[in-house]
C-alpha cells in the first residue's frame, strides 16, 4: 500500500517536472504562408499587411505590446513620463546592432522619425502632437509634446514606427535605395533571399540583442496565390503556419480538426479589426438617418458571424471594438429585426429607389458576405444593386464618394484617438481617401468630444468623454457596424509561443520555437 | 525564304507597336490606379501619401509624355519599371517566362502529339468502336471548361489519391538538386500541362481524323495504291503529310488561345508564370507590368504564327509564299 | 431548310446535340417559372449534400443557397451571353470580311491588318482587360466576348467571298449593273451561309466557355447568377462540398457539348458543298 502511494507520488512529481521542463528548443525551419505577396519589404515606405507580417520580424520598434495592450520594452528598455504628461524620456537598450554590425543609437531614432514623417502616413498622423525630439546621448531619446496625448505610448509598434538604419538611408533617395530590396533592421531575423512569386527566406540573427533568441534557424514565407492550394500545402505538411486571412473561412473548421493543429484568434488585439458598411450620409436614400437605422436592423449579423466567419468574432455594438481602450456597450442596441426595419423604411418614405452596394474585393468570404447582406436588405424591401469591382476600382469609388453602401474593415490601433476618431470627425472629410470620414458625417458635438478625448488626462476622464461619443454615434448610425473580426491563425501544435504579443505573427517569431 | 521571314518580322513589329499604343490607353481607362490600390492596402493614408505614390509611379505626368517614354523604352528593350514590385518589368517577366514556356510548350507538344496519334488511330478504323470511343472522349474534353477540368483533376489526383502535388513549380523548401530537382518539377508539371493540353488535344484529334479521312478519298492516294505502294508508306508519306496541313494551321490559330488558357491554368495551379502575373498586374493596376506582359505574349503569338507558316511550307513545298 | 433537317437526321450525334440544346433552352425559358425561388436566397443550412433533401436536390452552397436553383437560373445567363455575343461578333465580322474579300487590294490589306491585330493579342487576356475596364456586368461581358470573337468570322467570310467572287453568276450580276451592296447581299452571302452557320454554332459554345471562365475568375455580373460563377464560388470549398463545382460544371459541359454536336452535324451535312468549292 505504501509502495503504491510512493509510486504515485514519484509519478506525480515526475509529471510536474516534465511540465516544468517545457524548455524552448533551439533550431528548426519553419514554413509560413504569406498572402498576398508583399509589394516590398521596406516597412517605412510600404505599410501593407503582408509587408508588416514579414518585416515585423526584420525591423523593430521602440516598444512592443502585450495582448492587453500594455507597453513592453522593445528597442527602448525603459521610459519615464513627466508629471505634466508632456515629456517622455526613453532609455534605449545598449549593445544593439544592425544586421550589418553597426551599432543602433539614438541618432537612428531621430533619423527614423524624420524619414517616417515623409514616407509613412499613419506615423505622420501619430506624430502631430510631438513638439520636438532630442537625443542627449547615444542611448536616450526625449519627446516633448505640445499637449498631453493619451495614446502616445501606443504609437511605437514596429509597423507604426519602425526603426530604420540611418547609416544606410541618410542622404539617399529613399525610393531607389537598394536596401529597399534587402532590408537591414535590428530584429531577430535577417533578410536572406526573395524569389519573386515563390518565397521569402529569412535567417536567424546570430547577434540578436536578446540572448538565446530567436530559437528558429530559418523562416520561409511561401507565396501561394491560390486559397485551395494553401490549404493543401498545410495538409501535406509543406507549410506549418497559416496566418490570419490565408485560408478561406469556410475551410477553417475542416483544417482545425486535422492532427496536430492548433487554432487561435489571438494576435490581433493591437489592430482590433472592425468591419462596417460605409453609408453615404450626403446623398441618396442613406442620407436619411432612419434608413441607416433600418439597414442596421435588417442585417442578420449573427448569421454572418456563425456561417461566414465560423463563429469567430463578435457582433459590433458601435464605433469602438471591445478590445480597445475606453469601450462601452452602454449604447442603443440594434438586434436583427426585419419588421422594425420595414417600419423605419416606411416612416422615411422609401419608395424603392435603387441603392448601390459595393462589396470588398478581398476574396470569397467578403463576396459571400456581400451577397448575404444584399439578401437581408432585399428581404425588407430595399432595391439593391451590387456593383462589381476590383480593389482599385472599389477604392476609387469610395474615395470619390460614388457609392451608397460599401463594405470595409479598418484597424483601430488600440485607442479611439488613433483609430476611431478619423472616421467621424469633420476635419477628416476630404475626397481621395479611403480611411477617413468617407461617409460625410458631420456633428460638432462629436468633433468636440474627440478633440478633447485625445488630450484629456487622466484615463477616467477619457473614458467619460468616449462614453458620450459612443452613445451619440450609435444613435446616429453614420455607418452600419457589422462585426469585430477575428482572423484565425492556424499552426501545428508543435510550434509554440508564436503568438505572445498584441500583433501576433508580425513580431512573433522572436519567441517562437518548434517542439520536435 | 529569308526575305519572307524579314518581311514578317517587320510587319509583326508594326502590329506590336499598335498593340502597345492601344493597350496603353485602354488600361488607363480602368477606374482606380496603382496609388489607390496601395493606399487601400496600407491601412491608413492621407493626400500626401497618395500624391507621393502617384509621383513615384509617374502618374502625374501628362499621358502623351508617359506614352512617349514608354515607347522609347521598348525600342531599347526596356519595358519600364514596376513600382508596385520595385523591379524592372523586363526582369519580372523574364523571371516568370520560363515557367510559362515550360507549361505551354509541354501542353502544346502533348496536345499535338497525342492529338495526331489518336486522330490517326481513329481515321485508320473509321466507324469502329475504337473510333467512336476516341471521338466521344475528344468531344467531351473539347466541351469541358478548362478551369473545371483543372479542379476535377486536383480533386482526384491530389485530394483523393494524393499522387500529384496540386500547386506550384517545385516543392516548397525542398532544395532538390540535379535529377531529383528535375523530377520534382516534372511531378508539378504533370497536372497543369495535361489539363491545358487535353482541351487542345481534342481539337487536334478531331481535325487530324477529319483531314485524314478526307485526304484518303483523294485521287492521288488512289493512284498511289493502284501503283502498288504499301499502306504504311501511303499513310505516312502521302496521307499524313497532307492531313497535317490543316492541323498545323489550326495550331497556329490556337496560339493565342493557348496562351490565354495558360492564364487560367496558372491561376488554378498557382504556377508561377506570366499568365498569373498578368492577372495580378491587372488587379493591382500595375500598368507597366500589364503592358509588358501583353507585349511579350503578343510577340509570342506572332512568333508562333511565323513558325507555323514555315512548318506549313516545309510540309508542303507546293505552297507558294504570299505573305 | 427541310433539306438541312433531313441531312441532320442522318447524323445521330447531331440529333443528340439538338436534343441537348432544346433541353437547355427549355430550362432557361421555363425553369425560373416553375421554380421561382431566387437562387440567392438562403433556404437551408450551408453545405447540405446533394440527394439528401428533396427540396434542395443538388445540395446547398456555403451560404445555404439552393444549387439546383442556381443551375436553372444560370442557364439564362449562359445562353443569353452566348447568343448575343455571337450575334454581335457576326454583325462586325461579316461586313468586314465581305468588304475585304469583295474589293480586294488596299481595302483588303487594311482590313486584314486590322483583323490580324485583334487576333494577335491573346483573346482571353484582352477579354479580361476589357471587362475590368468596363466594370463587370452582363453588357460588358457580352461586348468583350464579341470583341475578341469576331476575327475568325471576318477571315472565314473573306475566304468565302474571295472564292465566290469569280463565279459566273456574280460576274453577270455586276455586268448588268447591280450595286456592290446588292451583289454581296443577294448573290454572295447566301452561298457563304453554310460555313458561317457552322462557325456560329461553335462560336456560341466558345462564348459560353468564355463567359464561364470570366465568371470563374470573379469577373461576372454580380447581380446575375451564372454557372461559371458557381464553380468559382465553390472552388475554395471543393474539399468539403464537391457538388458546388461539379454540377454547374456539368451543366456547362452539356450545353457546350450540345452546341458542338450541332455544329459538327451541320458541318457534315453541309460538307460536300465545302469541299466542292475548295477550301484554300
Amino acid at each position: 500500500m505504501l509502495k503504491n502511494v510512493m509510486l504515485g507520488l514519484v509519478m506525480a512529481c515526475c509529471a510536474s517536472l516534465a511540465a516544468l521542463a517545457e524548455e524552448p528548443k533551439s533550431g528548426g525551419v519553419i514554413n509560413v504562408v504569406i498572402q498576398p505577396e508583399p509589394p516590398g519589404l521596406m516597412l517605412a515606405m510600404i505599410q501593407n499587411g503582408p509587408t508588416q507580417m514579414v518585416s515585423g520580424n526584420i525591423f523593430e520598434g521602440l516598444l512592443r505590446y502585450s495582448p492587453t495592450l500594455e507597453p513592453l520594452p522593445g528597442l527602448a528598455e525603459s521610459w519615464t513620463v513627466s508629471a505634466d504628461a508632456k515629456v517622455y524620456t526613453f532609455k534605449l537598450k545598449p549593445g544593439v546592432t544592425w544586421h550589418d554590425g553597426k551599432p543602433f543609437t539614438s541618432a537612428d531614432v531621430l533619423f527614423s522619425l524624420d524619414m517616417l514623417k515623409q514616407t509613412h502616413a499613419r506615423a505622420r498622423n501619430n506624430m502631430v502632437q510631438i513638439d520636438k525630439v532630442e537625443a542627449p546621448d547615444d542611448l536616450t531619446v526625449v519627446f516633448t509634446l505640445k499637449q498631453p496625448f493619451g495614446p502616445f505610448l501606443g504609437i511605437f509598434e514596429v509597423g507604426s514606427m519602425p526603426m530604420i538604419p540611418k547609416h544606410l538611408y541618410e542622404g539617399t533617395d529613399y525610393k531607389t535605395n537598394p536596401y529597399n530590396n534587402a532590408p537591414v533592421g535590428t530584429g531577430p531575423f535577417m533578410f536572406k533571399e526573395w524569389q519573386k512569386g515563390s518565397f521569402i527566406h529569412l535567417v536567424k540573427n546570430p547577434n540578436y540583442h536578446v540572448k538565446g533568441k530567436p530559437y528558429i534557424d530559418d523562416i520561409y514565407w511561401q507565396v501561394i496565390p491560390d486559397a485551395a492550394a494553401r490549404s493543401v500545402a498545410y495538409e501535406t505538411g509543406k507549410v506549418d503556419v497559416l496566418p490570419g486571412g490565408s485560408v478561406e473561412n469556410f475551410d477553417v473548421p475542416r483544417i482545425s480538426k486535422l492532427k496536430n493543429t492548433c487554432v487561435t484568434g489571438a494576435g490581433w488585439e493591437f489592430f482590433s479589426p472592425l468591419s462596417w458598411l460605409w453609408l453615404n450620409n450626403r446623398s441618396g436614400p442613406t442620407a436619411d438617418k432612419r434608413i441607416r437605422q433600418a439597414i442596421l436592423y435588417a442585417i442578420d449579423r449573427d448569421f454572418a458571424r456563425d456561417v461566414i466567419w465560423n463563429g469567430l468574432g463578435k457582433v459590433a455594438t458601435g464605433p469602438s471594438a471591445s478590445s480597445i481602450k475606453f469601450y462601452t456597450d452602454d449604447v442603443a442596441k440594434y438586434p436583427f429585426d426585419p419588421a422594425k426595419a420595414r417600419a423605419l423604411l416606411k416612416e422615411a418614405g422609401y419608395k424603392g429607389e435603387k441603392i448601390r452596394l459595393l462589396p470588398l474585393a478581398y476574396g470569397e468570404t467578403w463576396q459571400r458576405w456581400a451577397e448575404a447582406v444584399k439578401q437581408n436588405l432585399q428581404d425588407v424591401g430595399m432595391n439593391i444593386e451590387t456593383i462589381a469591382t476590383d480593389v482599385a476600382g472599389g477604392n476609387q469609388k469610395i474615395a470619390d464618394w460614388d457609392y451608397d453602401i460599401a463594405f470595409t474593415y479598418l484597424y483601430q490601433y488600440g485607442d479611439p484617438a488613433l483609430g476611431v476618431g478619423r472616421n467621424y470627425i469633420s476635419s477628416q472629410i476630404s475626397k481621395g481617401q479611403v480611411f477617413n470620414n468617407v461617409e460625410g458625417y458631420s456633428n460638432p458635438e462629436i468633433d468636440r468630444l474627440f478633440a478633447e478625448g485625445a488630450v484629456a488626462t487622466p484615463d477616467a476622464k477619457r473614458q467619460e468623454i468616449y462614453d458620450k461619443a459612443q452613445k451619440i454615434l450609435v444613435e446616429d448610425v453614420p455607418v452600419a457596424w457589422l462585426l469585430e473580426l477575428q482572423f484565425p491563425t492556424i499552426t501545428r501544435c508543435t510550434v509554440k509561443d508564436l503568438i505572445t504579443t498584441a500583433i501576433g505573427v508580425n513580431d512573433g517569431f522572436r519567441d517562437a520555437w518548434i517542439d520536435k | 525564304m529569308l526575305s519572307f521571314v524579314a518581311q514578317r518580322v517587320a510587319k509583326g513589329a508594326i502590329v506590336l507597336l499598335a498593340i502597345i499604343v492601344m493597350n496603353f490607353f485602354l488600361i488607363r481607362l480602368a477606374p482606380g490606379d496603382p496609388a489607390m490600390v496601395m493606399a487601400g492596402e496600407a491601412g491608413a493614408s492621407d493626400p500626401i501619401f497618395v500624391a507621393q505614390l502617384r509621383e513615384k509611379f509617374g502618374l502625374d505626368r501628362p499621358l502623351p509624355e508617359q506614352l512617349w517614354r514608354y515607347v522609347k523604352g521598348i525600342v531599347s528593350l526596356d519595358l519600364g519599371f514596376s513600382f508596385r514590385q520595385q523591379a524592372p518589368v523586363a526582369q519580372l517577366i523574364l523571371e516568370r517566362l520560363p515557367a510559362t514556356l515550360l507549361l505551354t510548350g509541354t501542353a502544346f507538344a502533348l496536345s499535338l502529339g497525342l492529338g495526331i496519334m489518336f486522330g490517326g488511330l481513329a481515321a485508320r478504323r473509321p466507324g469502329t468502336a475504337a473510333d467512336s470511343a476516341i471521338t466521344i472522349v475528344a468531344l467531351l474534353f473539347y466541351a469541358t471548361p478548362l478551369f473545371w477540368i483543372a479542379l476535377m483533376a486536383i480533386l482526384l489526383f491530389s485530394v483523393t489519391l494524393d499522387w500529384l502535388p496540386s500547386f506550384g513549380f517545385e516543392t516548397v523548401g525542398g532544395n532538390y538538386t540535379g535529377t531529383a530537382h528535375l523530377r520534382d518539377i516534372a511531378a508539378h508539371l504533370v497536372m497543369p500541362a495535361s489539363t491545358l493540353g487535353l482541351f487542345f488535344m481534342a481539337s487536334y484529334t478531331r481535325m487530324t481524323r477529319a483531314a485524314m479521312l478526307e485526304v484518303r478519298q483523294l485521287d492521288f492516294v488512289k493512284t498511289a495504291r493502284a501503283k502498288g505502294l504499301s499502306d504504311a508508306v501511303i499513310e505516312r508519306r502521302h496521307v499524313l503529310r497532307n492531313a497535317l496541313l490543316p492541323v498545323v494551321t489550326l495550331a497556329g490559330l490556337q496560339a493565342g488561345t493557348l496562351i490565354g488558357g495558360a492564364v487560367l491554368t496558372e491561376t488554378v495551379f498557382a504556377w508561377p508564370g506570366i499568365g498569373r502575373l498578368m492577372y495580378d498586374a491587372l488587379i493591382q493596376r500595375d500598368y507597366n507590368l500589364l503592358l509588358g506582359v501583353f507585349v511579350v505574349s503578343s510577340a509570342m503569338v506572332l512568333i508562333l504564327n511565323l513558325v507555323t507558316d514555315l512548318a506549313y511550307r516545309m510540309i508542303d513545298p507546293r505552297i507558294e509564299y504570299n505573305p | 431548310m427541310k433539306r438541312l433537317l433531313l441531312k441532320l437526321r442522318r447524323h445521330p450525334s447531331g440529333l443528340l446535340g439538338v436534343v441537348i440544346l432544346v433541353i437547355v433552352v427549355l430550362v432557361a425559358a421555363f425553369g425560373p417559372l416553375l421554380f421561382p425561388t431566387s437562387p440567392w436566397r438562403m433556404v437551408q443550412r450551408p453545405f447540405l449534400p446533394p440527394f439528401t433533401l428533396s427540396k434542395v436536390p443538388l445540395g446547398t452552397d456555403a451560404l445555404g443557397r439552393d444549387v439546383f436553383a442556381g443551375i436553372i437560373f444560370g442557364a439564362r445567363v449562359s445562353l443569353l451571353v452566348g447568343l448575343v455575343s455571337t450575334l454581335a461578333a457576326l454583325l462586325v465580322g461579316v461586313p468586314v470580311g465581305a468588304i475585304a474579300g469583295y474589293f480586294g487590294g488596299r481595302t483588303d490589306d487594311a482590313l486584314m491588318r486590322f483583323t490580324e491585330f485583334f487576333q494577335t493579342i491573346p483573346s482571353f487576356a484582352l477579354a479580361i482587360v476589357l471587362v475590368a475596364i468596363l466594370q463587370p456586368s452582363i453588357v460588358s461581358i457580352t461586348a468583350a466576348i464579341a470583341i475578341v470573337s469576331w476575327p475568325p468570322v471576318a477571315r472565314l467570310v473573306r475566304g468565302e467571298v474571295l472564292s465566290l467572287r469569280g463565279r459566273d453568276y456574280v460576274q453577270a450580276a455586276i455586268a448588268t449593273g447591280q450595286t456592290h451592296r446588292w451583289v454581296i447581299w443577294h448573290e454572295i452571302l447566301p452561298n457563304a451561309l453554310s460555313p458561317l452557320i457552322v462557325l456560329a454554332s461553335l462560336m456560341v459554345a466558345t462564348a459560353i466557355l468564355l463567359e464561364s471562365s470570366l465568371s470563374f475568375l470573379g469577373l461576372g455580373d454580380p447581380n446575375l447568377i451564372s454557372w461559371g460563377y458557381m464553380v468559382g464560388a465553390g472552388r475554395t470549398v471543393i474539399r468539403q462540398a464537391w457538388w458546388i463545382t461539379v454540377f454547374p460544371g456539368l451543366a456547362i459541359l452539356l450545353s457546350v457539348l450540345g452546341l458542338n454536336l450541332i455544329g459538327e452535324g451541320l458541318n457534315d451535312a453541309l460538307n460536300p458543298r465545302l469541299s466542292r468549292d475548295g477550301g484554300r
